[in-house]
């Protein structure tokens, strides 16, 4: 449904998106994740049309983007990052005029305000002037806006920051849902709402990509971050070796009362060998858990070189200063 | 066609849910007033040479340009650059409308607002006709001279809009290329003849509204005053365009 192909963005002086290749197929909900300057955005603006790449090629729902602009444009509903919306207008109005300049037919338009409005919460809003509107309410009018031509496909830029807990809630409910029916890209900096949302995950870094996965294969790819604990009636030396010696392990760190933690490579899953171990030797076994490791670590661990260079810039104000 | 609709209506919504649409038509109209008011006494003295009261009105005076030079820019300003700055031009942008779209909307919208400030004038031309007798073909033409200055003047603030981020830099920026625009015509008095001469002839707008104003619709400055839009307004599509490059 979606396709890029080495997008590329060179501003004046940086490589904001370097050679960026991926596919979504239909129905698919995309996270699409990366630390500040990224490249997220920049992505997404260049999907969207309203950034032109530098290089590389776009096609959304069998149409180019290079050939087809609003083609593409017609094909995909888009809600920026901090969506601007006409202070002046209500409600109803803009979405009125967005189903116009995004091609509803007129005679459709009031049923499909119905929908959206009803679908995105807004409905007891509609005769308000969007300059009242609470942040929450601007953030939904302007998904019911990206709604409101039925597109196959939706980009969602952070769609929701500046949410409170309840309203976070709602629109990722309402976006699980919206991805029963159409192809997404979500992009977010909330871990835990690409598990809740995603069946696929992008991690972006530096311009370039550095992941792409289920949530579950990039958690098993990362090496050394899934960790065993055991706790053994054994004696030290004889578990610790015997423990060191298990295929998988890379690590294994003892806290002096029969504890070990034991660091597991590639998601393998060694309780069943420990298990059996302790049968052989006879050692009792009196604790035995694998954590795998969170998404969270996977995203630090990818993009560490991004929070390094950010935990070194006050050090040098301080210099400076 | 319905897309081109659409965004005409919320530009021209935009116009009058904003004070300042109120400001330009009041200090318009006040200024506009006064002008015809003086002209009237003017022409009400008898030492006066007896002349067509629309000829002062319709460019013959500084007033009318003074007016046109500032009161443009300031029509024009809030277009793009304020989408811009706001961010409302990448819905704008995203959605499937072209760039000569907006910009043709945009431009449709700021010259209607302009004809829209000259409609109250109209009263004073049924006042003239009621205690004198006024000439219908050089009012008409004076009036159409009038609008085709607003669309060359109002395509060149849409295209500085459409340049920066900022209104009043929009304004300023129209303001200066309007006075260029403007002043070309008048360095022809400083230029002693040749092709130069000539040339900046062609361009001299206040010479254009003089033939209007006589009735006189002369077709090379009404070639002259579209294509100046045509080629301003092919700008601004430009301009948009390039935007989203960098």
């Amino acid at each position: 449904m979606i396709e890029v192909e080495g997008l590329t963005k060179r501003f004046v002086d940086k490589e904001a998106v370097a050679n960026v290749s991926f596919f979504v197929p239909e129905g698919e909900v995309l996270g699409f994740l990366g630390p500040n300057g990224a490249g997220k955005t920049t992505t997404m603006r260049m999907i969207t049309g309203f950034l032109t790449p530098s290089g590389g090629a776009v096609r959304v729902a069998g149409r180019d983007l290079a050939r087809d602009p609003l083609g593409v444009r017609a094909a995909i509903g888009y809600l920026p990052e901090n969506i601007a919306l006409y202070p002046e207008m209500r409600v109803e109005e803009y979405l009125r005029f967005r189903a116009a300049i995004e091609g509803v037919p007129s005679r459709d338009a009031a049923a499909r305000l119905d929908e959206v409005a009803e679908r995105c919460m807004v409905a007891d809003v509609r005769r308000q002037l969007i300059g009242t509107l609470s942040k929450g309410y601007r953030q939904r009018v302007g998904l019911a806006g990206a709604l409101i031509h039925k597109p196959p496909v939706l980009i969602l830029d952070e769609p929701t920051v500046g949410l409170d807990p309840r309203q976070i809630v709602k629109v990722r409910e309402l976006i699980a849902e919206l991805g029963r029916d159409h192809t997404v890209i979500l992009s977010t900096h909330i871990l835990p709402e690409v598990e809740q949302v995603c069946r696929r995950v992008l991690i972006i870094d530096n311009g370039k990509i550095v992941a792409d996965g289920t949530p579950d294969s990039l958690r098993a790819g990362l090496a050394g971050a899934a960790e065993l604990t055991v706790q053994l009636e054994a004696p030290e030396g004889d578990a610790r070796a015997a423990l060191a010696a298990l295929a998988g392990a890379v690590g294994v760190k003892s806290d002096g009362n029969g504890r070990f933690r034991v660091a597991v490579e590639g998601g393998a899953d060694l309780r069943r060998h420990v298990f059996a171990l302790a049968v052989e030797k006879k050692w009792v076994l009196l604790e035995l858990t694998q954590t795998m490791p969170s998404l969270e670590d996977v995203f630090l661990r990818l993009t560490t070189r991004d929070t390094a260079v950010e935990a070194a810039e006050p050090a040098e104000e301080v210099a400076n200063g | 066609m319905g897309k081109t609709v659409a965004l005409l209506k919320r530009e021209l919504m935009a116009y009058f849910s904003s004070p300042l649409a109120y400001v330009i038509l009041t200090a318009f109209l006040f200024i506009n007033g006064y002008v015809f008011a003086l002209i009237v006494g003017y022409l009400n003295d008898p030492r006066t040479p007896p002349m067509a009261a629309f000829k002062l009105l319709f460019g013959g005076t500084i007033f009318f340009w003074l007016m046109l030079l500032f009161v443009l820019p300031v029509i024009t300003m809030r277009l793009i650059a304020e989408e811009r700055r706001s961010g409302t031009l990448e819905v704008l942008l995203t959605s499937p409308v072209s760039e000569t779209q907006v910009v043709i909307s945009k431009f449709l919208a700021a010259l209607a607002f302009y004809l829209f400030l000259w409609l109250p004038t109209v009263i004073y031309v049924l006042l003239l006709a009621r205690y004198s007798k006024v000439e219908v073909g050089p009012v008409v033409a004076g009036y159409l001279g009038i609008a085709l200055l607003g669309v060359l003047f109002l395509a060149i603030g849409t295209l500085t809009s459409a340049l920066v981020k900022n209104q009043i830099v929009a304004a300023v920026f129209a303001f200066a290329l309007l006075l260029v625009v403007f002043s070309l015509g008048l360095v022809e008095n400083l230029v002693s003849g040749g092709v130069l001469k000539e040339a900046l002839g062609y361009m001299n707008l206040w010479e254009h509204m003089d033939d209007f104003s006589k009735g006189i619709v002369d077709t090379r400055h009404v070639v002259y005053l579209i294509s100046g839009a045509g080629f301003f307004l092919f700008l601004a599509t430009r301009a948009l365009e390039a935007s989203k490059g960098r």
